[in-house]
C-alpha cells in the first residue's frame, strides 16, 4: 500500500500538486486522528454496558478492536463476540469496514464474518461512530433484518425454530480468547 | 438473445461490481459559460434546447457541481459563502459565522453530541475565517472558496455541518415538513439528510434554506429546467419575497443541481454617473456641438474661477462619496486641462451669469489651444438623452 502511494506521487508530472496532495492528507489525517480520540475519550469517559473498544496495540488509530455482549433474551445471552473495525483514511465520511471476528451465526451476518447493515453501507452518517454502531449491532443481534439476510437458513430457523436456531449459535461460537 | 458463457456472465458480474458512476471534473468548477449547458442540450428535447440557449443569455455563467451525491447541499454551501465574498461586507461575515455558531445550540437540542459535530463546525469557521481574511485584503476573486471547496474532507466536513443543521431544523419543526414527508421524520432525517451521499430532495432542500440560509437574509431561487411547456426555465423562490442583499440562484435538471449567475453585474453601481466618468478609457471626442463645450474653453481656463466661495460648498458632489468598491480616479487623473486651473465642472454652459462676482485675475498668457478647447472627455456609450442625469456637474451650478 505505502509503495503504491509512493510510486504515483513520484510519478506525478507536476510535483507541486503532489506535494499539495500530500500536505492536504496530512491534515485530512489529522482531522480523522482528532475525531477517532475524540471517540475514544467518550469511550473511556462514559463506557456503555456489554461493549468496548480500543485501537489495535500497533499505534494505528485506524485499526480497533470491540467486543460486544450479547443482549439479554436473545439466542446471544451472555456470549462475548469480538469485531474488528479498519477506519478509512476519508473517516467519518466513509463508514469503517466492521467484520464479526467471533464465528457467529446470524441471518445477517455470512460465514467470514462480513456484516449487512444499512448503516455501514449507504446509510451511513458522519454522526455514527464506534459506540453507535456497536450499540446498532447489539440490537441486530435480537432483531434481525430477515428480509434480506446474508445467511438464508438463519433467517428461515429465527422464524420457525428459536431451539433449533440457538443451538446452531452455540456451535458455532467460540470464547473470545480462542479467536485470533 | 443468445444465452451468455458462465465466463461472460462472470465477467459482466465483476465489471458491474467493480462499477462506479462516471463522473468527471472537480466537485465545484470554476465560473463557466452557461453555453456550454446550451452546447449539451443543443440536439436533445426541442423544449429542453429553446430554453438553455434562453437561459445562456439570461444567466450567462454557470458553476458546475459534481454529481456524486452532494450537488445540492454543496450548490447552496457554495453559494452562501460565495455571496458573502461578492458583497465585501466585514461585519456582515462576523455576524453570519457567530449565527452559525449559535445554530450548535439545535444540535445540542436533538442530542447531537458536540465530540462528533465540532469537527464540522471547525471546518465552516475557517471558510469563515478565511472569507474574512479575504475581505480585509480586499480580495474579491472566489478561488480560494473553490479550493477550499475541492479538497474532498473539507467540503464533506462543512456539507454535513449543513446537512445536520437542517436536520436538527426539521426536527424541531415538524409540523412544518412532515406532512410533504412519505415516512415519519426522524426516519427521513437519518436516511436522507444526515447521511454523507444522499442527494438532497425538494423538502430537505426547504429546510436547509429556513434552517440555515434565511437568517442571512439572502434569497434562494431555483430555476427548473424540464420540459414543461414554455421557453424558458421556470423559476421558483425558496425564500420570502423581500429585499435581499444577495441571491442563490440554483439551476435544478432533475437529479441535479449547479449555481447559475445572472448577466448583469453584480457591482453596486451607485452613482453610475462617476464610473462613467472615472472609468473612461476612450477619448476620442463625441457629439461636440450637442454641448457646445467651445463656447466655454475661454472660461474654462480663467484661473481661481472656482475659488468663488459661492462654489466651493457645492463643488464636492464631483468627489465620489460612496464606499464603491472601485477606487475613482479624481477628475485630475482623468481630464488635464491646458493649464493649471482646477480641472472641474467641465460641461458648464450656465455658469455665465455667476462668474460676475469674483473679480477673476487678470488674464495675461492664454497659451495657445486647439481649436476643440479643452475636450470633455466622455465614454461614447453615454447616451444623450442620458446626459442631464449621468453628468454630475450641474448640481454645482443650480438652486
Amino acid at each position: 500500500m505505502d509503495y503504491t502511494m509512493e510510486d504515483t506521487q513520484n510519478s506525478a508530472p507536476d510535483v507541486q500538486d503532489s506535494k499539495l496532495d500530500s500536505s492536504s492528507q496530512r491534515n485530512d489525517t489529522q482531522s480523522v486522528t482528532k475525531r477517532l480520540q475524540a471517540e475514544l475519550m467518550q469511550l473511556m469517559l462514559s463506557p456503555s454496558p456489554g461493549l468496548s473498544a480500543f485501537p489495535n496495540a500497533d499505534g494505528n488509530l485506524l485499526s480497533w478492536t470491540a467486543t460486544i455482549t450479547g443482549p439479554t433474551e436473545t439466542p446471544y445471552e451472555g456470549l462475548t463476540l469480538k469485531l474488528s473495525f479498519a477506519f478509512p483514511n476519508n473517516y467519518p465520511y466513509s463508514p469503517p469496514t466492521v467484520l464479526f471476528k467471533t464465528p457467529i451465526y446470524h441471518p445477517n451476518v455470512d460465514f467470514s464474518g462480513r456484516i449487512c447493515l444499512d448503516i455501514l453501507k449507504d446509510k451511513w452518517s458522519a454522526v455514527y461512530n464506534v459506540q453507535s454502531v456497536l450499540l446498532s449491532l447489539q440490537s441486530l443481534l435480537g432483531e434481525p433484518n430477515n428480509a434480506s439476510p446474508l445467511n438464508a437458513q438463519a433467517a428461515e430457523l429465527w422464524e420457525s425454530d428459536q431451539e433449533e436456531y440457538k443451538r446452531l449459535v452455540l456451535a458455532r461460537h467460540r470464547d473470545v480468547e480462542d479467536v485470533e | 438473445m443468445a444465452a451468455l458463457s458462465p465466463e461472460e456472465l462472470e465477467r459482466f458480474q465483476k465489471l458491474s461490481n467493480e462499477f462506479e458512476p462516471d463522473i468527471q471534473g472537480p466537485l465545484v468548477s470554476v465560473k463557466q459559460s452557461s453555453n456550454a449547458i446550451a452546447a449539451d442540450y443543443a440536439n436533445a428535447d426541442p423544449t429542453l434546447a429553446a430554453k438553455t440557449s434562453a437561459l445562456a443569455v439570461t444567466h450567462s455563467t454557470s458553476r458546475i457541481m459534481k454529481g456524486d451525491g452532494n450537488c445540492g447541499w454543496r450548490a447552496v454551501a457554495f453559494g452562501y459563502f460565495e455571496n458573502l465574498l461578492s458583497l465585501q461586507d466585514a461585519l456582515l461575515i462576523q455576524r453570519e459565522a457567530s449565527r452559525i455558531k449559535s445554530l450548535c445550540t439545535l444540535l445540542d437540542r436533538v442530542g447531537q453530541q458536540e465530540h462528533l459535530y465540532e469537527i464540522f463546525v471547525d471546518a465552516t469557521d475557517q471558510v469563515f475565517s478565511e472569507l474574512l481574511e479575504a475581505v480585509n485584503q480586499g480580495i474579491r476573486d472566489e478561488s480560494f472558496l473553490v479550493e477550499s471547496f475541492n479538497n474532498e474532507y473539507n467540503s464533506s466536513a462543512i456539507i454535513t455541518h449543513f446537512r445536520l443543521l437542517t436536520s436538527a431544523w426539521m426536527k424541531l419543526n415538524p409540523h412544518r415538513y412532515q406532512a410533504f414527508l412519505s415516512m415519519p421524520l426522524d426516519q427521513y432525517c437519518a436516511t436522507q439528510i444526515e447521511t454523507v451521499k444522499t442527494e438532497i430532495d425538494e423538502v430537505g432542500l426547504q429546510a436547509l434554506v429556513d434552517g440555515v440560509i434565511e437568517g442571512s437574509g439572502f434569497a434562494v431561487e431555483i430555476l427548473y429546467l424540464d420540459r414543461s411547456v414554455g421557453e424558458a426555465v421556470t423559476p421558483h423562490l425558496l425564500t420570502p419575497s423581500r429585499p435581499s442583499p444577495a441571491v442563490i440562484r440554483l439551476l435544478y435538471r432533475p437529479g441535479h443541481y449547479d449555481l447559475l449567475y445572472r448577466a448583469e453585474p453584480v457591482v453596486n453601481m451607485t452613482p453610475v454617473v462617476n464610473y462613467q466618468y472615472g472609468m473612461t478609457s476612450d477619448y476620442t471626442p463625441w457629439d461636440q456641438t450637442a454641448l457646445g463645450f467651445d463656447m466655454n474653453s475661454q472660461l474654462m481656463t480663467i484661473p481661481n474661477l472656482m475659488l468663488d466661495p459661492s462654489y466651493t460648498l457645492n463643488v464636492t458632489p464631483m468627489v465620489p462619496t460612496c464606499s464603491s468598491p472601485y477606487r475613482v480616479p479624481s477628475p485630475q487623473e482623468v481630464y488635464q486641462p491646458p493649464m493649471q486651473t482646477q480641472p472641474i465642472a467641465p460641461v458648464s454652459p450656465p455658469v455665465t451669469p455667476r462668474i460676475s462676482a469674483p473679480p477673476p485675475p487678470p488674464i495675461t498668457t492664454l497659451p495657445p489651444r486647439s481649436s476643440e478647447g479643452p475636450q470633455i472627455r466622455l465614454n461614447p456609450l453615454v447616451m444623450k438623452s442620458n446626459l442631464s442625469r449621468s453628468l454630475p456637474v450641474t448640481t454645482p451650478f443650480k438652486k
